[in-house]
């Protein structure tokens, strides 16, 4: 008797699971065109804060800036990381490069791995790199 | 002499405990932990009678003007194989203008001494004896002769080479010295056991700050390579950092000019190295163009050969002459960028690598502690039972960094 | 291992190869002592010395031009003269020329100097023309006529916009991939002026035009581009052996304009990155040239350097002496060929991999 009553119960819970699933749809996981674009645009605005760090916004006292060497990111080969990095003696991800760079050409102080700042400044070089096809590891 | 057969004997029975024979007899060894295989070339194999009398050669003091110099007098075995001395003294105690580089690990270079002007280590070999200020012999017919002369020389070198004894060369000596120097090979130091060896608490917490300021803050690691499965802790190149510009500096044209009218004007090229070899251990003006008295390169002006740091504790004094006693020092001298005091005018022909680094006195320490790491267990041991031994201190070899 | 007696391991290492590192007595040898047209000059070009505060200067650009001066006078006997290529300074700032100055001074032979945009646009050229005379003018040199450009100028409506101040718009200038540039030009003014100056030089006197822009078009995006490259190469064009040195680019380049042979010479500061690497972008490297190696960062004197170039027969021999990971370079004329080429790496055989650029 119980157990009747307990299977009909897990019944009626599934079929009115079943019934809130076919009228309420936005509740499936589902993105939209408008989610894309919204999203497209959060991340450009980390390339636009990116593009301004690199262009001199680090505020380093010797003011060198990123593009002085690297003109639109060029040269800074993001699809080769993680690669086994000769002058760290070690393999790295394009974060620890971007440190290096800061330290050594800029004389600044490195950034946490997950600084914003660093982030935008890895979006604002993968951005301009962009369609280029990976190829981690190559020197 | 009466120290001499007690360091002869000692190195002998020290170097075959270290270095034992039949497992370094062969190319296709295991080298030492954090080190590749020792290049063997072609025309110079390994065996273990060419290893053993290398080993002689290396030792025998006959082979000088006055019969007390040999290799072991300025590259010791129980001096981690050099001679703690800023430069070293040769025949008669000559000096010159250079620091002897240790042997240990030498077969890993892609050049022989500080200006690379010998490809291999049988062609460094064969220099010291002929020059002036070392073996001061005025060629090599004095020790091919002590060498026909000797009965046991005789037997090993027909064994050996195949050779009768007329027809020894100085290429046979240099081949079986350099087989010999080809098994001075250590790693396995703290550094390898923690880095390759995954050995967590083989370096302290001091150590491990310094290996990462190594790499990226004091920018060491371009010149003194490490990477992710072996170090050499040297990329075999040339760079001026600064050392020893003083005795030239301003006068660089001057003295370029006069080094390179008196090179061109030997009969050919041959006789313009041995013009080199001379000149740069007796002129210290000529001495300080580095390695631009090879590639008559402007850019290398003043650039010396990146050493290797394995055993660097215990290999001072520091630099091709020899003017910096402790890792300390050096260590300031980089952190100045290139300088003894903070001061000091800069070379305008500085390697570009070379810059002030802001280091703070811990990380200096840190820094320092991680070269400390680089000691094989067995060259620390011979050098501790050397000392022990009583062998050896000098008073400008008191108080150095031997652990 | 590949066994080297001692004589071949000292030819790879560079001694005894001739010409390229050799004084300048034994290129006479090779060329010809007594032939006309036949001498050295100097080039050093793109210091770019940046003023950070009261007597602070960036000491990386600092120690570049340092360095050249110190290796320009090694060189004997002495260059003839030395030609400054451009951008003493990177804001145009006063102190930035004076002290950029201050370092050529060392320099044991006389100097030309050419106009660069760095030190043009916060004044309008003004205390460069103080310090140096005219931004345009010719002369004479053992029969070669050498005429120098100011070639960083811009459209006029860009330059006296109504910008804040002259650091705004030097500012502007000085961003490589600035969006919101403005291409470089002779200018028509200029143009007239060398029109006039070429009336009078018969048309087989070689001509060395020394230019900072490459009086090509190159890639607009980071002005490497003279917009009026055409009409400079329509006056260039009655000389059957014309050459143009330009500075800017911070790379080694080379081409062959019909009868105009191009150099560009290398900057002390800093290198710059070919304009194909940009991904985004379309540009023309010239297909003669046979790129620099790729910079090491670390060494903060790779890629960058100085040269000297020989006269010979009227065209140009050019050794560039590069610094740490870069062996040194030369590019010469081939008379067979009608073009310059590298002469160890122009056979595509040739090339090594720190040539590849992506």
């Amino acid at each position: 008797m119980k157990k009747q009553r307990a299977q009909s119960t897990i019944l009626k819970i599934l079929s009115l699971g079943t019934a809130m699933s076919l009228t309420c749809a936005v509740w499936a996981d589902e993105f939209t065109q408008e989610d894309l674009q919204r999203w497209n645009q959060e991340f450009m605005a980390a390339v636009k804060t990116g593009d301004k760090l690199f262009h001199g916004g680090l505020g380093n006292a010797n003011t060198v800036s990123c593009d002085q060497c690297h003109p639109n990111g060029a040269n800074t080969h993001p699809e080769t990381y993680p690669k086994f990095q000769q002058q760290l003696g070690k393999v790295v991800t394009i974060g620890e490069m971007i440190n290096w760079c800061i330290q050594n050409p800029l004389e600044g102080k490195p950034l946490a791995l997950d600084d914003p700042k660093m982030v935008a400044l890895q979006a604002y070089i993968y951005w301009e790199r962009r369609n280029v096809p990976l190829q981690p590891g190559k020197h | 002499m009466k120290h001499k057969p007690i360091i002869l004997a000692l190195s002998t029975a020290l170097a075959g405990a270290m270095f034992s024979g039949p497992t370094l007899a062969t190319e296709s060894n295991r080298p030492p932990l954090g080190l590749p295989p020792v290049p063997i070339p072609a025309d110079n194999p390994q065996t273990p009678e060419k290893i053993a009398l290398g080993d002689k050669l290396y030792h025998d003091t006959r082979f000088s003007a006055d019969g007390k110099v040999s290799c072991a007098t300025c590259h010791a075995p129980e001096k981690a194989f050099t001679d703690n001395l800023p430069v070293s003294k040769g025949f008669q105690g000559l000096t010159g203008t250079r620091n002897a580089p240790t042997v240990i690990n030498a077969a890993y270079m892609k050049s022989q001494f500080w200006d690379g002007r010998e490809p291999d280590l049988e062609g460094q070999a064969k220099q010291p004896p002929i020059n002036p200020v070392e073996g001061g012999l005025p060629n090599h017919e004095p020790i091919l002769e002590i060498i026909r002369n000797d009965r046991d020389y005789r037997k090993q070198f027909r064994k050996v080479f195949g050779t009768s004894p007329e027809h020894i060369t100085e290429d046979h000596v240099a081949k079986a010295i350099a087989a010999f120097e080809r098994t001075v090979i250590a790693g396995n130091s703290p550094f390898d056991r923690y880095q390759y060896g995954g050995e967590e608490n083989a370096l302290t917490d001091s150590q491990k700050r310094g290996l990462a300021l190594f790499r990226v803050k004091a920018r060491c690691a371009s010149c003194h390579t490490l990477e992710h499965t072996q170090a050499l802790f040297t990329d075999s190149k040339f760079h001026n950092i600064g050392i020893g510009f003083k005795a030239i500096a301003g006068r660089e044209p001057e003295i370029a000019e006069k080094f390179l009218r008196m090179k061109h004007q030997q009969a050919d090229e041959k006789k313009a190295l041995e013009f080199i070899d001379k000149a740069v251990l007796s002129d210290k003006e000529i001495s300080e163009l580095g390695r631009f008295v090879i590639t008559e390169d402007f850019s290398d002006v003043g650039a010396f050969k990146t050493p290797t740091l394995r055993n660097v504790a215990l290999t001072f004094p520091y630099m091709h002459d020899g003017s910096l006693q402790t890792l300390e020092d050096v260590v300031d001298f980089y952190n100045n960028g290139g300088r003894v005091n903070p001061d000091d005018p800069v070379t305008p022909f500085l390697s570009g690598g070379i810059k002030p680094l802001n280091l703070t006195e811990q990380e200096k320490a840190d820094l320092v502690a991680f070269l400390e790491s680089l000691t094989s267990p067995e060259i620390a041991k011979q050098a501790a039972q050397a000392k022990q031994a009583g062998i050896h201190q000098s008073a400008s070899t008191a108080g150095g960094n031997t652990p | 291992m590949k066994k080297l007696n001692r004589r071949q391991f000292i030819q790879r290492s560079g001694a005894f190869v001739a010409a390229a590192s050799l004084p300048v007595s034994l290129v006479e040898i090779a060329f010809g002592k007594d032939h006309p047209q036949n001498f050295t000059f100097g080039f050093i070009s793109d210091s770019h010395i940046t003023h950070i505060k009261g007597k602070e200067f960036v000491r990386n650009w600092d120690q570049g031009l340092k360095r050249a001066v110190a290796e320009a006078n090694l060189m004997d006997p002495k260059p003839d003269f030395i030609v400054y290529g451009g951008d003493l300074a990177q804001l145009g700032k006063p102190e930035e020329i004076d002290h950029a100055l201050d370092m050529l001074s060392g320099l044991r032979a006389p100097v030309k100097y050419v106009m660069g945009e760095h030190d043009y646009y916060v004044d309008l050229g003004a205390h460069w023309r103080k310090r140096l005379g005219p931004d345009h003018y010719s002369f004479d040199h053992k029969g070669v006529h050498f005429i120098v450009l100011n070639s960083i100028l811009t459209y006029k409506d860009w330059m006296h916009k109504n910008w804040k101040t002259g650091m705004d718009r030097m500012k502007q200038m000085a961003r490589l991939d600035n969006p919101n540039g403005s291409p470089f030009m002779v200018g028509e003014e200029q143009r007239r002026w060398m029109k006039k100056d070429l009336a009078g030089v018969a048309h087989d006197t070689p001509v060395v035009v020394l230019s900072h822009s490459p009086l090509q078009k190159i890639y607009k995006g980071w002005n490497f581009w003279t917009e009026d490259a055409e009409k400079i190469h329509a006056l260039l064009k009655p000389y059957k052996k014309a050459t143009v040195l330009y500075g800017h680019v911070h790379q080694i380049q080379y081409n062959q304009i019909d009868n105009i042979s191009f150099h560009s010479v290398m900057a002390t500061a800093w290198p710059w990155p070919y304009p194909a690497s940009y991904a985004q972008g379309v540009s023309h490297i010239p297909k003669l040239t046979v790129p620099m190696n790729r910079a090491d960062p670390f060494f903060e004197r790779d890629a960058t350097g100085w040269q000297f170039i020989n006269l010979h027969s009227g065209k140009v021999d050019l050794n560039y002496v590069l610094w740490e990971n870069n062996k040194n370079r030369v590019v010469r004329f081939d008379p067979d060929k009608g073009h310059p080429v590298d002469t160890e790496y122009q056979d595509p055989a040739k090339r090594i991999p720190p040539q590849e650029h992506y």
